[in-house]
């Protein structure tokens, strides 16, 4: 058993390995030529900074571990967004708008469902300094474009708004814990233990708390919400917020589900999870969260999305890739400038060290370099 | 072609779901009770069913190897849920989560604040939360059937289980001492085939919903 990885945990071997870094750069230069600027935050922190603002579910989430130095406690990165926020709020100080991405390993203390692992490879995008509809456009469409470029297009982006859940939570005047359980039922559209929990709140915030998990499907919910729903500035608000991405999303498989709080804790506005490659998860999640910088001294409007790499690439079709090809160590003339032109295409090129006659197919070379009649060619690797 | 599975154990929970898929106009081509086939065709072709352990329903709607699942109130309490939607309360397969213990054990003083006992049960997470809640400590010992047993033999003081009518804790000499919750089986639904395959499962939601009895 010495060599058995603890659970949810795993390597990622040559061939996986390869895609995730090839799609790792494919999506960081998407990010780049929109504008959206590298950082890269440590991977570990003092607690407080990595989950102030960010809610229970982050801090449960988080491996923590005493720093021998101050004596305080740190803790392992369980999502990057509020490090990216403590960096946008704290440290670049920027007064206008600042587009900011990232890719890096986060740990989780538990699995964020059935199939995931406990190491995703977190990779996202946040915009900051802009506090309407057009940046909520702009990270919706940014995401879809993220899936298409991966070859995992999403069949499904499912939006929903946090102020619905808000304006409804406060007016039921739940005691705090209760909220908790609230938010817990809407989750799961758990309507019989929803029953139960609402008995005692006053009409009509009981209904609309009962209507809440029936409102999903096309653009016609957002109306049928707008008649049904108690009239209230905060709820009005957030349904113009669905009504604008509506009518400028109308090109992407959008649907609408106002119980669904995706996310963490943090999330203030529109909230959203993309679907897709066959998957029982959501593929990517993201939302507004703009009080989550005020724990660093700046409350900024925030939004933005991210998604794990590693379960991405697992519902990449299998794309035939050219193996490498084997070259002989010779000092023939004009084969280093073949294994250097070759190299310059993007060909794997190895040198075929002596004595290891019959492995090569292993090492993953399926071609190999042969002086014909004083050229040398590519030909398919024979005798191995 | 799109299709839907839906998930159930056999014996009561497909014995009662049968008129709430006829009201879906569903109607299974097999009986597992004497078919052994596990997956069941239906009328439509677009949807199927699969027979599971009840409390391995949860698990296959969970993976999203069913798409719709149909659980007690008792194995999504100990499975926690996560991962499924839970939307309709089927009423059927009704029965309660009782304490049960010995005629004449006093459990009125084996349960005060601070008190001690020994549990045997299969649902270790229900019984925990339910002693937690009266502020006791709690031994369990997990043991997977024939509960009853378990007080009789010196194994466990009380035992956590579900009853219907009783007649089995009456054979073996016990009775019900405290009532935890009633029991009823859920619709529960994949989170991700909700969001995808709405036009099929959407109907069968509504023709369950209007077809449950109060």
């Amino acid at each position: 058993m010495r060599w058995v990885l603890p659970d949810y945990i795993q390597d990622a071997l040559p061939s996986e390995a390869e895609q995730l870094e090839s799609l790792r750069r494919k999506l960081l230069d998407a990010f780049r030529v929109r504008g959206y600027q590298l950082v890269a935050p440590p991977m570990l922190e003092y607690l407080d900074s990595l989950t102030t603002g960010a809610g229970h579910d982050l801090e449960l989430r988080t491996f923590k571990l005493v720093d021998q130095l101050s004596g305080r406690t740190m803790g392992v990165r369980a999502d990057m967004t509020p490090q990216v926020t403590r960096i946008d709020a704290h440290l670049l100080n920027r007064t206008g708008v600042s587009r900011l991405c990232y890719c890096g390993s986060v740990l989780h203390t538990l699995p964020s469902s059935a199939t995931a692992t406990r190491e995703p490879l977190q990779l996202g995008a946040e915009l900051y300094g802009h506090g309407g509809i057009e940046a909520d456009v702009e990270i919706l469409r940014l995401l879809a474009e993220v899936l298409r470029l991966a070859d995992v297009p999403a069949s499904r982006i499912d939006i929903g708004h946090m102020g619905l859940f808000h304006a409804l939570a406060a007016r039921a005047g739940l005691v705090p814990g209760r909220e908790e359980e609230l938010f817990g039922l809407l989750q799961a559209k758990d309507v019989p233990g929803l029953r139960t929990l609402v008995a005692d709140v006053a009409e009509p915030v009981r209904a609309a708390l009962l209507l809440l998990p029936e409102l999903y499907g096309g653009p016609e919910v957002i109306e049928k919400a707008a008649a049904l729903l108690p009239q209230d500035a905060e709820i009005a608000a957030a349904l113009k917020d669905l009504r604008a991405l509506a009518q400028s999303l109308s090109g992407l498989p959008i649907s609408f589900d106002l119980a669904d709080l995706r996310g963490y804790h943090y999330h203030s506005g529109v909230v959203f999870a993309a679907y897709g490659g066959g998957s029982p998860a959501a593929l990517a999640l993201g939302g507004r969260y703009d009080h989550v910088g005020a724990a660093f001294g700046r409350a900024r409007p925030a939004t933005g999305f991210s998604l794990d790499l590693r379960e991405l690439v697992l519902h990449l079709s299998g794309r035939a890739v050219n193996g490498a090809i084997l070259a002989p160590i010779s000092d023939e003339a004009g084969l280093a400038a073949e294994v250097e032109a070759l190299r310059g295409r993007g060909e794997i090129v190895v040198d075929a060290l002596p004595g290891h006659e019959g492995t090569w197919n292993e090492a993953g070379c399926d071609r190999q370099l042969v002086l014909r009649s004083g050229r040398w060619t590519v030909e398919p690797l024979q005798g191995e | 072609m799109s299709s839907i599975t839906l998930a159930l154990s056999k014996g009561r929970i497909f014995e009662e779901t049968l008129p709430l898929l006829a009201a879906a106009g569903i109607v299974p081509t097999d009986n597992p009770e004497s078919s052994r086939k596990l997956i069941i065709g239906t009328n439509r072709p677009d949807v199927r069913l699969v027979i599971v352990r009840a409390t391995d329903t949860p698990t296959y709607v969970q993976y999203g190897a069913a798409d719709l699942g149909i659980a007690g109130k008792d194995v999504l309490l100990e499975h926690g849920g996560a991962g499924l939607y839970q939307p309709l309360d089927l009423n059927i397969a009704r029965c309660r989560l009782c304490v049960a213990a010995p005629k004449g054990f006093d459990y009125a003083a084996a349960t005060r604040p601070g008190g001690r006992i020994r549990i045997a049960t299969k649902y270790i997470d229900s019984a925990k939360a339910h002693f937690a809640g009266k502020g006791m400590h709690v031994d369990l010992i997990k043991l997977y059937g024939s509960m009853e047993l378990a007080p009789l033999v010196g194994l466990a003081d009380a035992i956590v289980d579900l009853v219907s009518t009783g007649g089995t804790l009456r054979a073996n000499n016990l009775e019900e001492v405290e009532e935890i919750m009633d029991i009823s089986s859920r619709l529960i639904v994949n989170q991700a085939s909700l969001k995808l395959k709405r036009d099929l499962i959407q109907p069968v939601l509504e023709a369950f919903a209007g077809a449950v009895k109060p």
